[in-house]
């Protein structure tokens, strides 16, 4: 009984711990949200010292995303970016993935203490066990951390133009509405960032 | 009666293993024949095989389907009562909130991420229901260690929630496959010695389909200038693989579904008359059934369920016949119904 006590003021005392950190905190700011769509592909700048004119090539999956954009439909056609991009659901398949490793690791320690040795069909699910957690782990850290920031990409632009090479990187595609003032033509911009007298970036 | 006496244990013996190694044969012949023959026509032109197909066996399928799972359903529940009345329960269940999922579509807001919700709380109480199952399953198999399926189920629902669409799709993908477990099931059941030839010849569909992602991956994807190429091309997938080739997914999707119905159609009521000898055996005799044969059985259910299955096998006929991609689409939503059922009959055969 006494053991049961303790716990539930050590809970007492963390949740009112919490409501006070939480009154704390400022209101969120609210997000900035732009009526334009937004599309993520890629982009490669190609130098070709032989072509008369600039050309812009668009894949067909690119063409139907714009398409759809144009209609008002939902974007999200490639497999890497119809992966969950939704917030909850991110969260409740992380809490699942959780769940799934804690009892297969059960699983794993159970069987393992018992001495009984795995079958082929124990070790396939294993196999699969790990293989899923391991991808959906892959996916939830490049979701949390996407690695170094788009513009990383288009650092050496200007060397690699120079040179004749072609700099690949991502981009995204937006649809914004006609304006007169500024005219109707594309406009590419490129991360790119004014270099001091050093060569490093300001 | 004096050349019976004569006759020798050995002899009879080896006529005996000789007939066996022949339908062997037969039976090993005619699996890698289909296979391929499948495999051919669903790459060589995919959509108009897969209206042919769906029209003559969609409806022929479920109906030797119903009559499988009615004989293997026990006139006594007894200690299966528990895993019986959650198989129904579930599958009751289910299909209904299936069913209305299209209204829920219409009623709900215009939002993906709302729908793609949807889709994934169904998605994860078809899981939880398939897991109790095996639950229950486990239990009256004591010796077994089922515990793994509660990782995997937590896998997979995690799976599921990452990208509800991409699970429907691997269902439809996956269920085909279901029926060459049963007829694996059947054969250790009924045919031990004919196990290791099938499993065998079964290494041969990754060989296949290996074969034909790499042969139509390259293709063009196929038109969809009419509704009904449009409906069997986003069954496939198509619209969620945009940069895989459609006639890839079609041909691939098809392939597995004509073995589907190869295995319901042709291998497992082929090999119950070959098993049980008998003119009792035959498809069309309800009075084979163990539930209606039984003294305690349920003779007229039977039998209205069948009648009632062949009514509804011309009905689809006679839909397809005068609409066939409005009767298409509605079979396809009522065929959920006979994909949950797969899951406790195979569940009782393992």
């Amino acid at each position: 009984m006494k053991p049961l006590l303790a716990i539930s003021c050590f809970v007492l005392i963390v949740l009112s711990t919490a409501f006070v950190v939480h009154a704390d905190i400022p209101k969120p700011k609210p997000s900035q949200k732009s009526g334009n769509t937004t599309i993520f592909s890629s982009l490669e700048i190609v130098p070709d010292p032989k072509a008369n004119n600039a050309k812009l090539q668009i894949h067909q999956s690119d063409l139907k995303a714009l398409r759809a954009a144009l209609d008002g439909q939902s974007t999200n056609t490639t497999l890497a970016t119809s992966i969950s991009h939704s917030g909850p659901r991110t969260i409740v398949a992380g809490v699942l993935l959780f769940l799934s490793l804690s009892f297969g690791g059960v699983w794993l320690a159970r069987t393992s203490r018992s001495g009984a040795t795995l079958n082929r069909g124990q070790k396939t699910v294993a196999v699969l066990l790990v293989t899923a957690a391991t991808l959906g782990a892959a996916a939830i850290i490049t979701r949390g951390n996407a690695g170094p920031p788009p513009a990383y990409r288009w650092k050496n632009l200007p060397t690699a133009l120079a040179a004749g090479e072609s700099t690949a990187g991502p981009v995204m595609i937006e649809v914004i509405p006609d304006d007169p003032n500024t005219g109707t033509g594309m406009v590419l911009t490129i991360p790119l960032k004014k270099k001091n007298a050093q060569g490093d970036d300001e | 009666m004096q050349d019976a006496l004569d006759l020798k244990p050995t002899t009879w013996r080896s006529t005996l293993e000789a007939g066996t190694t022949t339908r062997l044969r037969v039976f090993a012949a005619t699996l890698v024949l289909c296979v391929l023959a499948s495999a051919a026509f669903a790459s060589w032109i995919p959509l108009p095989v897969s209206i042919i197909t769906v029209f003559l066996f969609a409806g022929p399928h479920n109906w030797f389907e119903l009559r499988y799972f009615l004989m293997r359903l026990p006139v006594r529940f007894g200690r299966s009562r528990n895993f019986f009345i959650t198989a129904f329960a579930g599958l009751a269940v289910l299909t209904c909130t299936y069913f209305s999922l299209p209204l829920i579509y219409r009623l709900s807001p215009n939002s993906n991420e709302w729908w793609l919700t949807v889709i994934a709380v169904w998605n994860t109480l078809f899981l939880g229901w398939l897991a109790v199952l095996v639950w229950l399953r486990s239990k009256q198999k004591p010796r077994s260690n089922w515990t793994w399926f509660l990782p995997l189920t937590f896998a997979l629902c995690a799976f599921n929630w990452f990208s509800p669409d991409f699970f429907s799709l691997a269902l439809v993908y996956v269920h085909p496959l279901v029926a060459l477990w049963f007829l694996d099931r059947h054969l250790k059941r009924t045919r031990p010695t004919w196990v290791r030839t099938y499993r065998r010849c079964l290494a041969l569909l990754p060989v296949v389909l290996v074969l034909m992602v790499w042969q139509l991956q390259q293709t063009t994807s196929l038109p969809e200038s009419n509704g009904l190429f449009w409906r069997i091309t986003q069954h496939s997938g198509a619209e969620l693989l945009p940069n895989v080739s459609s006639h890839l997914l079609v041909s691939v999707h098809l392939f597995l579904e004509m073995l589907h119905y190869g295995v319901w159609l042709l291998a497992l009521p082929l090999l119950g008359s070959v098993v049980t000898r008998s003119s009792s055996g035959k498809v069309w005799d309800w009075k084979s059934v163990p539930l209606a044969r039984h003294p305690k059985g349920f003779p007229k259910l039977v039998g209205f369920a069948l009648g009632f299955g062949v009514i509804m096998v011309a009905l689809l006929w006679v839909g397809f016949s005068i609409d066939y991609s409005t009767t298409r689409d509605i079979y396809f939503t009522l065929a959920i119904a006979h994909v949950l059922a797969e899951a406790p009959f195979l569940l009782k055969m393992i």
